[in-house]
C-alpha cells in the first residue's frame, strides 16, 4: 500500500495526461486541466516545506551549539523579520519592500559578481591549450569575447558578423545534438518514472 | 533620508561580500547568513500573496469551491515526515507531481523541441548562395557528428570514430563560445555592482 | 626565479585588483566605444515595431537579483519600447523575485508616458508551477491568475479582462535567467498556442538560444548586458548597459592578455622540463 498506492498514482494520473494529449474529448480535457491546476497548487508546498526545513536546521544547529551556530541566529532572525513585515505589512508593504531593494536585491546582485573575479582568476592560472581540442576551445573563446563587445567592432568592422557565423553554425549545430540526445535523454528517463522502474525520487525506506 | 540610509546600508553590505575576496570573515559570513535569511522569508511571503491565498485557499474560503481541497490536502501531505506513522505520505504528492510533469515532458519535448529541431536540421543544400550551402552543410555534419560522438554502444573506430572525433571538433567551437558568453555575464554583474557603488551611493558617475 | 616564474606565482589579489580596476576606471572615465547591432537583437526590435498600437506584449520577468545587472537595463528598454508604442503590457513572473524587479522597472518607465495601471499595463505577479503553469496559462488565463500583484481581482481591471488565453498575448518577452525561463516559455507554451517568443537571456544562456532563433521558435535575442546595450541604444535610450561597455570591453581584453600569459608560462614550463 505504501508503494504500491504511490506508484499507482504515478502510472494513471501519467498515462492519463499522455493519453488526453492525443484525445480532444471534453471529458478528457477537463480532467487533464484539473491535474494541471492542482499540480500548481501542490508545487507551492514544496517551496513552503523547503522553507520549513530550512528554518528546522538552523534551529537545531542554534541548539546543539555547532559550528557557526551564531549566523544562524542572523538567518532566523532576519527570515522573521522579513515574513513579519510581509504577512503584517502585505507585499506592497514600506517595510517589505525596502528590505527588498535594500537588502535581498544588492547582495543577490554582489553575492554572484564575486564569480567575475575567480574567472579572472581561472584565465590566468587554469586555461591553458595543452590539447588541439583545447587549443580550439580557447581560441574559439578568444573570439567570442573580443567579437561580442565594442573593442572588436573598433578593432575590425568585420568582428561582430564573424561571432554571428560562430553561433550560427557551428554553435548551433553542437548545442542542437546535445539537444536532441538531452531530450531523448529525458524521454526515457520520464518514461521509466511513469512505468514504476525509476523510483528513487520517492525516497527510501523499507516500506 | 530612508532612502539615503537604505543606500548606504546596501553599499556596507556589498562591500562586506567583497571582503571574502581578500579571506573569508565574519562580515562575509553575516551578510551571507542574512542573504539566505531575507531571501527565504521573500519567497514565502510572495508565495502567499501571488498565488496559494488567492488560488487555493480564498475560492475554498470565500466561494465554498470544494474542489480546492484536494490539492490543500495533498500539498499538506507534504508535511508528512514530521510524524513518523504517516512519513510514507509524502509519496502522494511526489508521485502526483512527477506523473503530471514526466507525462507533459514526453508529449511537449516531442512536440515543442525534437520536430521543431530535426525540421530546421533539413537545410536546402541546393539552390541557395555557396556561402549558405557551405553553413547549411556544416549544420548538418556538425548535427550528425555530435550525435556520432555520443552514441557509446560501439566502439568509435572507423567511420563512427571519424564522427566522433569531427562531433569533438564541433563542440569545442561550441564549448569555447559558451565560456566566452560566461565570462561576459560574470563580468556583467561585477559592473552593476560597481555602477551601484560609484553612482548610487558616491554619485561619482 | 626569473620573471616568468614570478609572474606565475602571482597572488590571485592582484588578479583580483586588476579586474577591479579594469571595471572601474572606464566607468570614471568613459572611453565611448560604439555599439554594434546584431540581427537577434534587430529582429526583437523589428517584432515590436511591427505590432500595431494596442497590442498586447506578456513580458515574463524570469529572473532573480542575482542576474539583475544584465537583465534589468534589458527590461527598462524593452518597456520604453513598448509604451512608446502604446503597447500593452501585461507582467508575470515564473521566479519569486521577478515581478517586484519587473515592477520597479514599471515605475521608473510608465510614469514618462502617462501609462495607467490597470489599463495601459498590469502586473499579475508570481506564479508557480514552471511549465505546467504555462500550458494552464495559455489554455485558460484565469485559472492561473485570479489577482493581480497588489491583491486586486484581475477581473476589475480592463486589462486584465483582456487576456483571457494565449490567443489575446501577440508576443511573449521573457527576460529569463535559467529555469524556468525561455525554453519552457518555447517548448511548452509556443508549441501548444503559436504566440510569438522573444528573449532577453543572461549571457551565460544566450549561446543555447542560438538553435531556437534557426528554427524560427524565437523572434529575436538579446544576449547579456551587450544585448541589452544594443536595444537600449536602437530604442535611444543610453542607460546603464550603454554606459557598462567600455568596462566591458576592457576587462574581456585584459582576460584575453590573462590568458595569453598563462599560455606563454605553460610553454615556458614545458622547454624548461
Amino acid at each position: 500500500m505504501k508503494r504500491t498506492l504511490p506508484l499507482i498514482i504515478v502510472f494513471s494520473c501519467g498515462f492519463f495526461m499522455i493519453i488526453a494529449f492525443f484525445v480532444p474529448l471534453r471529458g478528457f480535457q477537463d480532467v487533464s486541466q484539473t491535474f494541471q491546476n492542482w499540480y500548481t497548487g501542490v508545487i507551492a508546498f514544496f517551496v513552503f516545506i523547503g522553507i520549513f526545513n530550512l528554518v528546522k536546521v538552523n534551529l537545531d544547529k542554534i541548539q546543539r551549539r555547532l559550528r557557526d551556530w551564531q549566523y544562524s541566529i542572523i538567518l532566523l532572525a532576519f527570515l522573521s523579520m522579513m515574513m513579519a513585515a510581509g504577512f503584517i505589512g502585505g507585499r506592497e508593504g514600506g517595510i517589505f519592500l525596502y528590505m527588498f531593494e535594500n537588502l535581498q536585491i544588492p547582495l543577490g546582485a554582489t553575492m554572484f559578481s564575486l564569480l567575475a573575479f575567480f574567472v579572472g582568476s581561472a584565465a590566468f592560472r587554469a586555461f591553458r591549450a595543452r590539447t588541439p581540442e583545447a587549443t580550439l576551445l580557447l581560441v574559439a573563446a578568444v573570439l567570442v569575447m573580443i567579437g561580442r563587445v565594442p573593442v572588436g567592432y573598433w578593432i575590425w568592422h568585420g568582428f561582430p558578423s564573424l561571432v554571428e557565423w560562430i553561433m550560427n553554425v557551428p554553435n548551433t549545430a553542437a548545442k542542437r545534438g546535445i539537444l536532441f540526445g538531452a531530450d531523448l535523454g529525458l524521454i526515457s528517463m520520464a518514461l521509466r518514472v511513469l512505468l514504476g522502474i525509476e523510483r528513487s525520487y520517492m525516497g527510501g525506506g523499507k516500506e | 533620508m530612508l532612502q539615503v540610509f537604505g543606500i548606504w546600508i546596501a553599499a556596507l553590505l556589498t562591500l562586506a561580500i567583497y571582503s571574502f575576496l581578500y579571506k573569508d570573515n565574519p562580515f562575509y559570513k553575516i551578510a551571507e547568513h542574512i542573504f539566505v535569511g531575507v531571501s527565504a522569508g521573500y519567497w514565502a511571503v510572495i508565495l502567499w500573496f501571488d498565488f496559494t491565498w488567492p488560488n487555493l485557499f480564498e475560492p475554498l474560503i470565500r466561494e465554498g469551491n470544494f474542489i480546492y481541497v484536494m490539492p490543500i490536502i495533498v500539498g499538506l501531505m507534504m508535511f508528512a515526515p514530521l510524524i513518523p506513522k504517516i512519513n510514507w505520505l509524502i509519496r502522494i504528492p511526489l508521485t502526483f507531481t512527477m506523473g503530471v510533469a514526466m507525462a507533459t515532458v514526453i508529449t511537449q519535448r516531442v512536440q515543442g523541441d525534437i520536430i521543431p529541431q530535426l525540421h530546421a536540421t533539413f537545410l536546402p543544400l541546393s539552390g541557395v548562395s555557396p556561402p549558405a550551402l557551405l553553413s547549411n552543410l556544416l549544420i548538418i555534419i556538425g548535427v550528425v557528428a555530435t550525435l556520432v560522438y555520443f552514441y557509446f554502444s560501439k566502439e568509435h573506430k572507423g567511420i563512427l570514430g571519424v564522427g566522433a572525433k569531427l562531433g569533438i571538433w564541433f563542440m569545442m567551437v561550441a564549448f569555447g563560445a559558451s565560456f566566452g558568453y560566461t565570462v561576459m555575464a560574470r563580468i556583467s554583474l561585477l559592473i552593476g555592482r560597481v555602477y551601484f557603488l560609484l553612482h548610487n551611493w558616491l554619485h561619482v558617475i | 626565479m626569473n620573471i616568468l616564474d614570478r609572474i606565475a606565482e602571482l597572488d590571485r589579489r592582484i588578479i583580483f585588483l586588476l579586474i577591479g580596476l579594469a571595471v572601474t576606471i572606464p566607468l570614471l572615465m568613459p572611453i565611448g566605444l560604439p555599439v554594434d547591432i546584431t540581427k537577434p537583437v534587430k529582429d526583437v526590435y523589428d517584432k515590436v515595431e511591427s505590432l500595431p498600437k494596442g497590442s498586447i506584449v506578456v513580458v515574463s520577468v524570469d529572473y532573480d537579483p542575482g542576474s539583475e545587472a544584465e537583465l534589468y537595463p534589458a527590461t527598462e528598454a524593452f518597456l520604453e519600447h513598448c509604451f512608446r508604442k502604446d503597447l500593452r503590457v501585461y507582467m508575470i513572473g515564473l521566479w519569486p523575485a521577478g515581478p517586484a524587479l519587473g515592477n520597479l522597472a514599471l515605475d521608473s518607465i510608465a510614469p514618462h508616458y502617462n501609462k495607467v495601471y490597470g489599463i495601459d499595463y498590469v502586473n499579475v505577479g508570481y506564479k508557480p508551477g514552471g511549465m505546467i503553469m504555462l500550458l494552464s496559462l495559455g489554455r485558460n488565463v484565469g485559472d492561473i491568475v485570479r489577482a493581480d500583484y497588489a491583491g486586486t481581482p484581475i477581473d476589475s481591471l480592463p486589462l486584465g479582462r483582456a487576456v483571457k488565453s494565449a490567443s489575446d498575448m501577440d508576443l511573449v518577452m521573457t527576460l529569463s535567467a535559467g529555469d524556468p525561463g525561455v525554453l519552457h516559455w518555447i517548448i511548452y507554451f509556443k508549441a501548444r498556442y503559436g504566440t510569438p517568443i522573444a528573449t532577453a537571456t543572461t549571457a551565460i544562456m544566450a549561446p543555447q538560444q542560438y538553435p531556437y532563433l534557426s528554427s524560427g521558435q524565437l523572434v529575436g535575442l538579446l544576449g547579456g548586458l551587450k544585448g541589452a546595450a544594443e536595444y537600449e541604444t536602437l530604442v535611444r535610450r543610453k542607460a546603464r548597459a550603454v554606459a557598462g561597455m567600455d568596462s566591458q570591453s576592457i576587462v574581456h581584453v585584459l582576460i584575453v592578455i590573462f590568458i595569453i600569459i598563462g599560455n606563454i608560462i605553460l610553454v615556458y614550463q614545458r622547454r624548461v622540463r
